[in-house]
């Protein structure tokens, strides 16, 4: 059961970010939103921890948020989402846990 | 494919504008949303007396708008919506409140309609955080 996880918070000022990473199973996929983009930010130990993931695990992101923040250099296996992308996404997965 | 949507966080929260982008997003996909669940400060969206600055989105009356235009089943968790003064008129009038401010477009209704929801539905996505 392939489970898509949804962060909405920064990685830089609460454990949800680090407590979702080990829990990914190689069918599982990482949806960063709003601050959670900032995982995203190039040289940063989030954004190295998001590299060293199983290549299976997929990483996604919502655009907006993404050009909200100006966030650039990002890694290379993040797929950028719109809306109708994010939609897209949610259905592909069983289900979808919000790390609210 | 039939969705329900949760939304915890409060109306100036990003979260908020995100959960109706993505409401709006499953209609225009061609899905079905079977039922929009406001929850902890995720409420005072369904408030009709918030005030947006005129440069900011107005997330509340667009939410209103949306659940009105969609004719979808909007439901406020009435112990959540008590608590933050989000009130229908029956409410008002039980507890001696001078004014009610549910927006047009919801009610007011307990925490096992969120339950219900998640069973009907095949996709729960909840909304909070930033």
């Amino acid at each position: 059961m392939a489970t898509l996880h949804l962060l909405s918070h920064t990685p830089f000022g609460d454990s949800r970010f680090s407590s979702c990473l080990p829990l990914l199973a190689d069918s599982d996929a990482l949806l960063l939103t709003g601050d959670a983009t900032y995982a995203l930010t190039a040289g940063t130990q989030p954004a190295a921890e998001l590299e060293r993931l199983p290549e299976q695990v997929a990483v996604f992101a919502l655009d907006e948020d993404v050009q909200a923040r100006a966030l650039s250099a990002l890694p290379a296996r993040v797929q950028l989402l719109d809306y109708a992308g994010f939609v897209e996404l949610t259905c592909r997965y069983q289900r979808v846990n919000s790390w609210l | 494919m039939k969705f329900a949507i949760a939304l915890f966080a409060p109306p100036h929260s990003p979260a908020a504008r995100r959960a109706l982008r993505f409401a709006e997003a499953t209609l225009a996909g061609g899905h079905e949303i079977v039922r929009l669940f406001f929850y902890q400060d995720g409420v005072h969206s369904a408030s009709a007396n918030s005030v947006a600055a005129q440069d900011e989105l107005d997330v509340a009356a667009e939410w209103s708008r949306f659940v009105s235009a969609n004719q979808l089943d909007g439901v406020v968790c009435i112990a959540a919506g008590l608590r933050r003064g989000v009130l229908d008129a029956g409410e008002a009038q039980r507890y001696q409140r001078p004014a009610a401010n549910l927006a047009a477009g919801w009610e007011l209704s307990g925490l096992g309609q969120l339950h219900e929801a998640a069973q009907q539905a095949d996709r729960l996505v909840c909304f909070g955080g930033h």
